[in-house]
C-alpha cells in the first residue's frame, strides 16, 4: 500500500502537477494519480521551511526575534488550518455538487503547499547573500512562489470538483465562512466540555470533603 | 571497604573545603544601590546593566550654614542650575528666598530674599525657576509677582520683565512664570503657568515676541469622525484637545533648546527646538524618545514617564528627569538609550518628588522638592565609559573609541551600542567579518549590509580564479553533453 503510495510514478507525477496544474488535479481526481501521504508529507515540508525560514533567513531581511519561533508549535498549527481548510471545503462541496472526494481535496491543498516550499527554501538560501539593497530579490522570490501555490491550490480545487473558475470563487468563500462557522462551534464545545467536567469535578471534591 | 571508606573521608573533607573556599572567595558584589540600572534592546526587552550613576550624596538645607547660621530647610524647591562660573542656584519656592551655593555644594554664598529695585526694597515671591546666561546675568521666574527679574552678576537689579503685551495673548491672561532659560543671545524664554501655546519668547530689552516651539495637537480621523457626528452638548462634554504643557527647559551652546513636555501616549516627552521654533531632535531606531517603553504597572506606576526636567550635557548627551517612576534617561544625540536609572523611595539616593535636574561635572545633581534636598550621583566606570565613547562618536572619531567599547563590553556583554561601535571600528579598518559579527550583536542593519556586501566583494575576488574556471568547466560540461545526446539521437534515428 504504502510503497503503491510513494511509487516513483507518484513522484513523478508531482512534478508534471506542478507544470501542469490543470490536467494535472484532473487525472488527480479521475485516475487515481495523487497520493494522500505524499501531500502529507508536502504539508510537513512547508511547516519545517516556514519555521526555517523565520529561523535562518539573513540578518539583513530577517526582523523576528528567534526567541518567538517553535517549530513544533507552528507545525501544529499548519496542520491544523491543512484540516480545517479541507473539512470545510468538503462540507461545501458537498453541497454544491462537487466532484472531489476527501481525499481529493487534501491531496490537491497538499500539493499546491509545494511551490510555496520551494520558494521558502529557495528564499532563506537567498537571503544569506543579498546585503540592504537587494532585499527585493528576496521578497520577489518569496511572493512569485506565494502566488504559484495560491493558483495551484485554487485551480486544484477548481479541477477536482469540476467547477467553473467563478463557481470555484464563490465556494472558496463559503470554505471560509464554514472555517469561521467550525472554529466557533469548536470553542463553544471546548467550553461547554470545560464546564461539564469542571460540574463533575466539583461533585468529586464535594464527595472526597464530605467522607 | 574499609580502605575505600578511609580513602573517601579525607577526600570528602577536602572538596567540602574546595566549596567552602571558593564560595568565599567567589564574592559577587552588587551594585550598593537602591534602584535597577537598565536599558531597553532592540527587541524592547529590559536589559538590566551594572550602575552607570551611584548615589554620592543627600544635601539638606538644614546642613548648609550661612554666616554661621543654617540655612533651614528647603521648603518645595523646584529649580536648580550652575553658572558659567560653578555657582549653584537653587530656588528655594517655599522660603521665597534664592540660595547661592559653591561648586561643591558645601558653602552657602548668598541668600536673595530682597533686592533693591529703584531706590526701593523689593522681595521675591515662591521664586520658581532660576537661570544663568553665559554672561553671567541671574533670570528668576518671580511667580507670585508675575515677573522674571534679572540681576547682573553682582546681584544687582538689571532689569524686570513683566505684563507682556501682545494681540495674541488673551485679555485676562496673566503671567505666571514657571521655568525661565536664556541662549546666548540672551533672548529669554520663559514656561508660563496655562500657556499652551507654547514656550514664550522675550528678545533681550523684555520685549515679548511670541510663542515658540508650539506642540500641535494630533486629532485623529475617527476621533474627527465622532466630533462630527455629536450633537452640541455632547460635544461641550467632550474633553478638550489641548496641547500637553511644557515642564522644563534647558539650552545647550548652539543655541538649541531642550524642552520636556507631558505625553500621553508615551512617544516623544522631549523636543529640541531651534531658533525658529522647529523641533529637530533625532529619534532613535525605535522613534521613541517618551522613556520607558513597559509602561504597564499597576497604580501609580502605572503610564508613560513624565519627563519634568531636561539638562544638555555635552557632546549631544542630554538626561531627562521622569517624576512619574523617579527613573533620569539619558540619551545620545541620535535618540538611543544609553542608561537608565533612579527611582523613588525613601532610601537615600532615591526620590520622593524630583522636579530638577543638573549636570556638575562627572556627576549629575536632582533636586527633590517633597524631601527639599538635592541629591548628587557619580559616574562609575560603566556610566563614564558610555559618555567617553558616545562622547567621541559625536566629534566623529569613533574608530578611537573601540578600546572604551570593548570595556564597555567586559562590564556589560551585550550592550548593542558598544557591539556597534566596535562594529563600525572594524567595518572601517577593512575586518569585514568581524564588523558583521559585531554589528549583528549591536542589531544595526544598515552598517552590518555594508558590512556585508564589502566581505562578499572580498571573496568573490579571491576566488575569483576558481569561480570562473567553475563556470567553465560547467559550459564544457554542458556543451559535451549536448553532442552526445545529439550523436545518440542520430544514431538513434538512423537505426
Amino acid at each position: 500500500m504504502l510503497t503503491k503510495a510513494f511509487s516513483k510514478e507518484k513522484w513523478k507525477y508531482l512534478l508534471y502537477t506542478l507544470s501542469h496544474p490543470v490536467d494535472g488535479f484532473y487525472w488527480i481526481r479521475h485516475s487515481e494519480k495523487g497520493s494522500l501521504p505524499i501531500a502529507f508529507i508536502l504539508v510537513l515540508l512547508f511547516s519545517a521551511s516556514f519555521s526555517a525560514n523565520r529561523l535562518l533567513a539573513g540578518f539583513v531581511v530577517n526582523d523576528i526575534d528567534p526567541r518567538t519561533v517553535d517549530s513544533l508549535y507552528e507545525f501544529i498549527g499548519v496542520l491544523a488550518f491543512y484540516i480545517l481548510l479541507c473539512v470545510s471545503n468538503w462540507s461545501v462541496t458537498c453541497l454544491t455538487g462537487g466532484e472531489g472526494r476527501m481525499k481529493d481535496i487534501l491531496t490537491a491543498v497538499g500539493y499546491g503547499t509545494m511551490p510555496i516550499t520551494i520558494g521558502l527554501v529557495l528564499s532563506t538560501v537567498v537571503s544569506r547573500f543579498v546585503a540592504d539593497e537587494e532585499q527585493a530579490f528576496y521578497s520577489i522570490i518569496l511572493g512569485v512562489c506565494v502566488a504559484w501555490g495560491i493558483i495551484m491550490i485554487i485551480i486544484g480545487i477548481m479541477q477536482i470538483h469540476n467547477f467553473s473558475a467563478g463557481k470555484t470563487l464563490v465556494t472558496l468563500i463559503l470554505t471560509f465562512a464554514a472555517m469561521l462557522i467550525i472554529v466557533f462551534i469548536l470553542l463553544l464545545l471546548s467550553n461547554l466540555i470545560g464546564k461539564v467536567y469542571n460540574f463533575f469535578r466539583s461533585i468529586y471534591t464535594e464527595i472526597i470533603f464530605r467522607t | 571497604m574499609r580502605k575505600l571508606n578511609r580513602l573517601a573521608r579525607p577526600l570528602a573533607v577536602l572538596v567540602a573545603v574546595l566549596i567552602f573556599a571558593n564560595t568565599e572567595t567567589v564574592h559577587v558584589k552588587a551594585d550598593d544601590v537602591p534602584y535597577d540600572t537598565y536599558n531597553y534592546d532592540y527587541r524592547e526587552y529590559i536589559h538590566y546593566t551594572p550602575a552607570a550613576y551611584v548615589p554620592e550624596s543627600v544635601r539638606y538645607g538644614r546642613d548648609l550654614f550661612y554666616e554661621g547660621a543654617s540655612i533651614g530647610d528647603f521648603k518645595t524647591p523646584q529649580d536648580m542650575c550652575k553658572s558659567p562660573t560653578g555657582e549653584v542656584l537653587v530656588a528655594d519656592t517655599g522660603n521665597d528666598r534664592v540660595v547661592v551655593l559653591d561648586a561643591k555644594m558645601k558653602k552657602v554664598l548668598r541668600i536673595l530674599t530682597t533686592f533693591d529695585n529703584n531706590g526701593k526694597q523689593d522681595k521675591l515671591g515662591k521664586p520658581y525657576g532660576v537661570c544663568v546666561s553665559e554672561k553671567g546675568n541671574v533670570y528668576i521666574a518671580d511667580s507670585k509677582n508675575k515677573r522674571v527679574l534679572v540681576f547682573d552678576p553682582d546681584y544687582n537689579l538689571k532689569q524686570i520683565v513683566s505684563e507682556p503685551r501682545s494681540r495674541s495673548l488673551d485679555a485676562g491672561f496673566v503671567f505666571t512664570p514657571y521655568k525661565v532659560a536664556v541662549d546666548y543671545a540672551d533672548r529669554i524664554y520663559v514656561i508660563a503657568q496655562n500657556m499652551f501655546e507654547g514656550i514664550m519668547v522675550f528678545e533681550t530689552d523684555g520685549q515679548f515676541t511670541g510663542f515658540f516651539g508650539t506642540i500641535s495637537v494630533d486629532i485623529s480621523l475617527w476621533e474627527k469622525f465622532w466630533r462630527r457626528i455629536a450633537t452640541k452638548e455632547e460635544r461641550a462634554n467632550q474633553k478638550l484637545f489641548i496641547p500637553t504643557e511644557f515642564t522644563g527647559i534647558d539650552v545647550d551652546p548652539e543655541g538649541f533648546i531642550y524642552a520636556t513636555n507631558i505625553t500621553t501616549d508615551g512617544i516623544q516627552g522631549v523636543r529640541r527646538l531651534n531658533p525658529s521654533g522647529q523641533d529637530v531632535i533625532k529619534k532613535g531606531e525605535n522613534g521613541n524618545l517618551g522613556g520607558d517603553l513597559q509602561i504597564s504597572g499597576t497604580g501609580s506606576y502605572y503610564g508613560p514617564s513624565q519627563f519634568t526636567d531636561v539638562v544638555y550635557r555635552k557632546n549631544g548627551i542630554y538626561s531627562c528627569l521622569d517624576r512619574k517612576r523617579g527613573r533620569i534617561f539619558t540619551y545620545d544625540h541620535e535618540g538611543n538609550l544609553l542608561y537608565i536609572f533612579g527611582g523613588l523611595g525613601t532610601q537615600v539616593g532615591t526620590f520622593q518628588m524630583p522636579v530638577a535636574i543638573e549636570e556638575f561635572g562627572n556627576s549629575l545633581s536632582v533636586l527633590d522638592a517633597t524631601l527639599g534636598t538635592i541629591i548628587t550621583f557619580n559616574v562609575t566606570e560603566y556610566g563614564n565609559c558610555i559618555n567617553e565613547a558616545v562622547g567621541l562618536r559625536f566629534d566623529g572619531d569613533e574608530t578611537q573609541a573601540v578600546q572604551i567599547w570593548q570595556r564597555v563590553l567586559e562590564l556589560d556583554e551585550n550592550n548593542e551600542l558598544a557591539n556597534t561601535g566596535i562594529g563600525k571600528a572594524y567595518l572601517s579598518a577593512g575586518e569585514y567579518k568581524k564588523a558583521m559579527k559585531y554589528l549583528e550583536l549591536g542589531m544595526n542593519r544598515d552598517y552590518y549590509s555594508i558590512a556585508y556586501k564589502r566581505y562578499r566583494n572580498e571573496v568573490l575576488k579571491q576566488n575569483a580564479s576558481w569561480f570562473l574556471s567553475g563556470v567553465l568547466v560547467l559550459i564544457v560540461a554542458a556543451v559535451v553533453y549536448k553532442n552526445r545526446r545529439k550523436e545518440r539521437r542520430e544514431k538513434i534515428n538512423a537505426d
